[in-house]
């Protein structure tokens, strides 16, 4: 089963959803989409999302 | 006044034993003195107060330079050194085809070593996976061994290997950029230092603008990709960094970004300059910005982290669409980040190779707003803007050498750069 699937607010009891998010870093914000809460806006960040795309757009905003 | 920033030691430039110098602010300026007990007193601008110094050295570490009594002996790094290998340079040729005014690498032609012993050099410095090595020269490319070589760099566990050059093969061989590419060549370094003939014909005795070019389109239809480095000589081409500046921007992303090195008097170069023949950093950096018309501002450049600060700046950017720059970091913005653990050289390297190498990125990108948007921008247009002021026999300076991440392999040694070629 995929990793986004089928997913629970444990608080509000509803299926989460594909929704706008947004990712702020180092001054730098990105509009994406990921599982959310549409009741208390709560997110879901898969490890896949976390270990890939956001590490490597933290990777290019950080510093050398 | 005269006020005394810090003592450090350095060299006589006649008889080159060490001595102890001291660096003094006379108002904004600041001035490295010393004094050779044989030869004199030296005292030698490096610093023209058009930003601040003590604010831009915020960051350094001003360790005790006799806590390495022996050096700079070119005897390789010892424990007293105290950065990391970033990247090392290995001369594979002493031969070239320019006679350039200014070289560092002057050095009587030679017979190149055979590629067998250039393999077992490769084979002792390299650190499989991590090295960035450098392949210069003389010109690189008067070697027609060079693929093997290259070849062989990667065979060896080069993470990387960048190229030297002054383009002239490029240019005149269209299917050379690819020959290099194919054997494994990561990016190049091209010697670019400025925009018309009679910078090419002061500095590297001919014209060379139109090769230059030509040599970036060869890169380009082999998705090679190229970082310019101009030389900076005053009187010559420091009214050109905007315009270069520009110029390495409308090339993106074939051009990587621009690596500016203000002139040493090392090597061929080696005569008593005077204060008016140096570029200081300071004067690079705010020079760099008020030509670039807008186009970056102080905010987005950044003294060096890898190196001591006086040696050097660098700023990320991406290229946007209509050739702005958008910068990646900002001075005076968070730049702490919760998981830096990585040593300096390590994380510079990883830095300026992901930057300077090409990547073919599919469905390029033109906005950045969404985070898959951003990366694939940043992956296909990222560019940097760097500088490096070299040292020489007049302004050398033992706590900046002993921070120093860029060597030069000899003899199975490891030297900082600014040593190595202080003759």
């Amino acid at each position: 089963m995929h990793e986004e699937e089928n997913l629970i607010c444990m608080p509000c009891g509803v299926p989460l959803q594909r929704l706008p998010v947004q990712f702020s870093y180092l001054g730098h914000t990105f509009d994406a989409e990921a599982p959310r809460c549409p009741q208390c806006g709560q997110v879901y960040l898969s490890y896949k999302l976390v270990s890939e795309r956001i590490a490597e757009a933290e990777t290019e905003l950080e510093d050398k | 006044m005269e006020t005394l920033l810090r003592s450090t030691a350095s060299i006589c430039p006649i008889c080159k034993k060490r001595i102890n110098a001291q660096l003094t602010s006379i108002r904004d300026k600041i001035y490295l003195h010393k004094t050779c007990p044989v030869h004199g007193n030296f005292s030698t601008l490096i610093w023209k107060g058009l930003i601040d110094f003590e604010e831009w050295c915020a960051g350094a570490s001003h360790d005790d330079p006799s806590e390495a009594p022996d050096c700079p002996q070119k005897c390789g790094l010892c424990e007293h050194h105290l950065q990391a290998v970033c990247c090392v340079l290995l001369e594979i040729t002493s031969r070239c085809n320019l006679h350039c005014a200014f070289c560092f690498a002057d050095k009587k032609s030679s017979p190149d070593a055979s590629i067998e012993t250039v393999k077992r050099w490769l084979t002792d410095l390299v650190q499989p996976g991590e090295t960035l090595v450098q392949l210069s020269g003389g010109e690189p490319t008067l070697r027609d061994d060079l693929p093997d070589i290259i070849a062989a760099a990667k065979e060896a566990g080069c993470a990387y290997v960048q190229l030297n050059t002054n383009g002239i093969r490029f240019a005149q061989d269209s299917a050379y950029a690819m020959d290099l590419k194919q054997a494994g060549l990561s990016f190049v370094f091209l010697q670019f230092d400025g925009m018309d003939d009679k910078v090419y014909l002061a500095l590297r005795g001919r014209e060379l603008l139109d090769i230059k070019q030509k040599a970036i389109e060869h890169c380009a239809q082999a998705n090679l990709g190229v970082t310019l480095v101009p030389m900076l000589v005053p009187s010559v081409n420091m009214d050109q960094l905007g315009a270069m500046l520009r110029y390495a921007v409308s090339w993106s992303p074939v051009v990587r970004g621009i690596h500016f090195q203000p002139v040493t008097y090392m090597g061929r170069t080696q005569r008593l300059p005077t204060n008016d023949d140096r570029v200081t950093l300071d004067e690079l950096f705010y020079q760099l910005v008020i030509q670039s018309d807008g186009l970056i501002t102080q905010r987005e450049l950044f003294p060096s982290c890898c190196d001591h600060p006086q040696c050097g700046f660098h700023g990320d950017f991406i290229v946007m669409p209509d050739a702005e720059l958008l910068p990646l970091s900002r001075r005076g913005k968070p730049r702490e980040t919760c998981c830096s653990s990585k040593s300096k050289a390590k994380a510079n390297r990883s830095f300026i190779a992901r930057r300077w190498e090409r990547k073919l990125v599919a469905n390029d990108s033109k906005e950045i707003n969404t985070l898959d948007g951003f990366l694939k921008r940043v992956r296909s247009h990222g560019f940097t803007i760097t500088a490096m002021a070299f040292q020489d026999a007049w302004t050398l300076d033992l706590t900046r050498l002993r921070n120093c991440s860029l060597h030069v392999y000899q003899h199975g040694r490891f030297v900082p750069f600014c040593s190595n070629y202080i003759d």
